[in-house]
């Protein structure tokens, strides 16, 4: 083909670029897909339950990623500071992923269970209070501002569309209870999802008022479960690493 | 055609196959490019088409001129 | 030259010839528009810088917190300035080197109200804290259909009028802009397929988690530098360099070269955002050779852009505008060779989630794309208008205080970035970890404290260019006014 009728023709130009953009992304994003190894097999991961997929929502809401990654590193210096580097399945339910680009503050993939709910409490009121070093923003209107938990069922529906096993029928649910087990199965319905929500934040109390059920409670919750749904030492040394 | 898409999709030969493709590719323009003395110096003769508009219009003074000479 | 087919009388006959030619009215809303978001996204940058600075500044007040306002920040510079310059310039160069009138005048009317106004809604909506928190894509869904839908009428107009054009060649500049309107595309459609809660709904939900949308993400975030701000801006570079210079472009067949290795390679490499993560490590591997790879053709753009200077290197002693455009492009050369190092993995591991990376983007935003779109607009505007420049010292002033600016931000992330990585991977002599998380946020102080100051000399040089762009644009408002009145005036003698 002679490059001059690519010069004088708009329409050939614009097809021929198409395909030139198109290659690198097809090789690299596809396989992804459907290779196997993308993603290790590991047990213990599990969608977010009603009232820490809000506490998400509020994450993303508020821009945390802007500061805080969610990807440990394979580094010794990464390890010691956060834990085990993060793995691919720890994030599979992730809608939008939060790994972040910029660690203005530190990485937040193995924060949960590190501090206590009373802690993140009163560092995300005020964090200066804590550490008076910290740059971060305080989130006072947290503690104050009832949670919208209203659309709860519409929200996991639509994330049940995306892929996350949100169980809607019988036979779902009694699959969910195979995998993740009874207990969670149940947070995992959407028929109850709002009550579930409800029993999560009033049995466990994360702010520490059990007056309503605050966007506070919601955070807490996600934070505390970042991180600490698959169990480490279940798994040898080498083990993750041939998926890399 | 089978055989070929596998081996194009097999992962290990993805960086080969990216790395035949590009430079072919790139060899082909640089040559199409450069082969023939006349369409490379034709080539040469779009770099002037930025500076071949007409642009008295665009010139701080020529709507004044074309009052003046409208008015004559 | 067009005659003038408008109804006598009524219209006033002059500057007929120049309006019924070419539509130069859309190219000045999107010029002024640019100039208008550049001034607010940059102050909004050093808002959100002096937040990092002194925290305080949050004021506990949901809507400014530094977490809302970073995508404000990112949205009106990238989309704002530089895609309000990027309608500006693309508008005005395929219509100079078509030699024809843009097609559809209420189609491009369109495109600018509906780009306003889906940044506006986006810059409202993420001080609501309606966001998907996908960086550089923050738009909730609704405001990505708007865009979609702008995005595809801007293309049918640069279709329409390249098919229009009476220049059988198509000039290389509207090669540039027409793979940044193409992959742009792509580009926002396949990283915004997403379910939402509802129709009504605000929110909603990335049809992929985890790994593969980190994947898409990336490829997305590194081609909207690519295509966005680099692709683009070589579009502008190909026209305004060789007018300002009033010299032809070096080289052609450099040109063509460094287009196709261009589009080729910058889709391969946005992985290297990745580096170390989940991510399988053929894919980054894979990136990184690629971005060493793009060092090439970048470096071909700009060695086309410099040496078009060659023997008439004078001109940088007596005219600004060249100043800012040659400036430009070496800030472009040096940050397409950082990026490139930048993206091997050893270099990564320390520089990634640093501020090394902030610094890095800004010298290739502020120093390449901000600095050849001021030398663009200088260019373009006054000609817009018919009048000179009101006041060339001030664009030396602008150049000046913008270089201060580049040099303090850059350097202040420099050090932030290498110290931060340096303090964070340092171990005693047990083994232990020398420095706590805290004590590498002590140290960004400083560095933080400068790139503030650094970022509030550009922004100083941004609201000079905005006042000397207001003077002239009333100059050419004034005369024009004045040529009205002269014209009705002999009008009313041959009458």
């Amino acid at each position: 083909m002679k490059h001059e009728s690519v010069e004088t023709n708009a329409g050939l130009l614009i097809i021929l670029t198409l395909a030139v953009i198109s290659v690198g992304g097809l090789v690299e994003i596809v396989p992804l897909f459907y290779i196997d190894d993308t993603i290790e097999e590991v047990d213990g991961v599990r969608p977010y339950t009603p009232l820490e997929q809000r506490g998400r929502d509020i994450f993303v809401r508020e821009g945390c990623y802007t500061c805080h990654s969610q990807m440990v590193r394979p580094f010794r210096d990464e390890m010691l500071r956060y834990g085990h580097y993060s793995l691919a399945a720890e994030s599979m339910y992730d809608h939008p992923f939060q790994w972040g680009s910029k660690r203005t503050g530190p990485d937040l993939a193995r924060v949960g269970g590190k501090y206590s709910n009373e802690w993140h409490v009163q560092h995300l009121i005020d964090p200066r209070s804590l550490l008076p070093e910290s740059i971060m923003p305080g989130y006072p209107w947290l503690a104050t501002t009832p949670l919208d938990y209203s659309d709860i069922a519409a929200r996991m529906r639509a994330l049940k569309r995306v892929g996350v096993p949100y169980s809607i029928t019988e036979e779902e649910y009694e699959s969910n209870v195979e995998k993740f087990g009874e207990q969670h199965a149940r947070m995992f319905d959407i028929n109850n999802a709002e009550e579930m929500l409800i029993e999560q934040a009033q049995e466990e109390n994360f702010d520490g008022d059990s007056s309503f059920i605050s966007e506070m409670d919601a955070l807490v919750a996600y934070l505390q479960v970042l991180g600490t749904m698959v169990d480490f030492s279940e798994y040898d040394d080498g083990h993750f690493a041939e998926f890399r | 055609m089978a055989a070929a898409w596998e081996w194009i999709t097999d992962l290990g030969n993805s960086k080969m196959f990216a790395l035949v493709l590009f430079m072919s590719t790139f060899i082909g323009i640089v040559i199409y490019l450069f082969a023939k003395p006349t369409r490379a110096k034709k080539f040469e003769t779009y770099r002037y088409i930025p500076l071949e508009e007409d642009d008295s219009h665009l010139e701080p003074t020529a709507r004044r001129d074309k009052t003046e000479s409208e008015k004559q | 030259m067009s005659q003038a087919a408008t109804t006598a009388g009524s219209v006033p006959a002059t500057s007929v010839a120049s309006t019924e030619q070419y539509n130069y009215a859309i190219v000045k809303r999107f010029a002024i528009a640019a100039v208008l978001w550049g001034v607010f996204g940059m102050a909004a940058g050093v808002w959100i810088a002096s937040q990092l600075a002194f925290p305080f500044l949050n004021f506990d007040i949901a809507q400014i917190t530094f977490g809302r306002f970073r995508p404000v920040h990112t949205t009106a510079v990238i989309f704002g300035f530089g895609g309000n310059a990027l309608f500006a310039t693309s508008y005005y160069v395929v219509q100079r080197t078509c030699q024809t009138r843009l097609y559809g005048d209420s189609l491009a009317s369109f495109t600018f109200y509906g780009w306003n106004l889906a940044l506006i809604l986006g810059v409202i909506t993420y001080t609501m804290g309606i966001t998907q928190g996908r960086e550089y894509a923050e738009f909730n869904w609704q405001i990505d259909i708007i865009i979609l839908v702008v995005w595809v009428a801007y293309f049918w107009i640069y279709l329409q009028t390249l098919l229009r054009r009476n220049q059988p060649h198509i000039y290389v500049a509207n090669w540039f802009f027409m793979s940044f309107i193409l992959a742009t595309a792509l580009l926002h459609i396949f990283n915004n397929l997403e379910v939402p809660v509802g129709i009504f709904h605000t929110d909603s939900y990335p049809l992929f988690s985890g790994v593969q949308d980190a994947m898409r993400q990336w490829w997305y975030g590194h081609n909207a530098v690519g295509f966005f701000l680099t692709a683009a801006f070589l579009g502008m570079m190909y026209y305004f360099v060789p007018k300002q210079a009033g010299r032809p472009i070096y080289s052609y067949k450099l040109s063509i070269i460094h287009f196709w290795a261009l589009v080729f390679l910058y889709m391969w490499v946005g992985a290297h955002h990745l580096h170390w993560t989940a991510l399988p490590d053929w894919v980054s591997t894979l990136a990184a050779t690629f971005s060493i790879l793009l060092l090439l053709p970048s470096w071909g753009g700009m060695i086309n852009g410099i040496m078009t200077l060659s023997g008439a290197w004078d001109k940088l002693r007596t005219d600004p505008i060249m100043l800012f455009l040659i400036t430009a492009l070496s800030f472009y050369g040096m940050s397409t060779f950082e990026g490139p190092m930048m993206s091997l993995k050893s270099v990564n591991a320390l520089s990634h989630y640093t501020d090394w990376t902030v610094g890095h983007v800004h010298s290739g935003a502020l120093g390449w794309v901000a600095m050849i779109t001021f030398g663009s607009l200088y260019h373009l505007i006054p000609r817009l208008w018919g009048v000179n420049l009101y006041s060339l010292k001030l664009v030396y002033v602008h150049f000046f205080l913008a270089t201060i600016g580049i040099v303090l931000y850059i350097t202040a992330m420099w050090v932030a970035g290498i110290g931060q990585g340096l303090m964070l991977r340092a171990f005693d002599q047990y083994g232990n970890l020398a420095y706590t998380f805290t004590e590498s946020v002590v140290f960004l102080h400083r560095p933080y404290v400068v790139r503030a100051i650094g970022g509030g000399f550009f922004l100083a040089g941004m609201l000079i260019m905005a006042w000397n762009i207001a003077m002239t644009v009333r100059m050419g408002i004034k005369s024009e006014a004045r040529e009205r009145e002269e014209a009705r005036a002999a009008e009313a003698r041959t009458a």
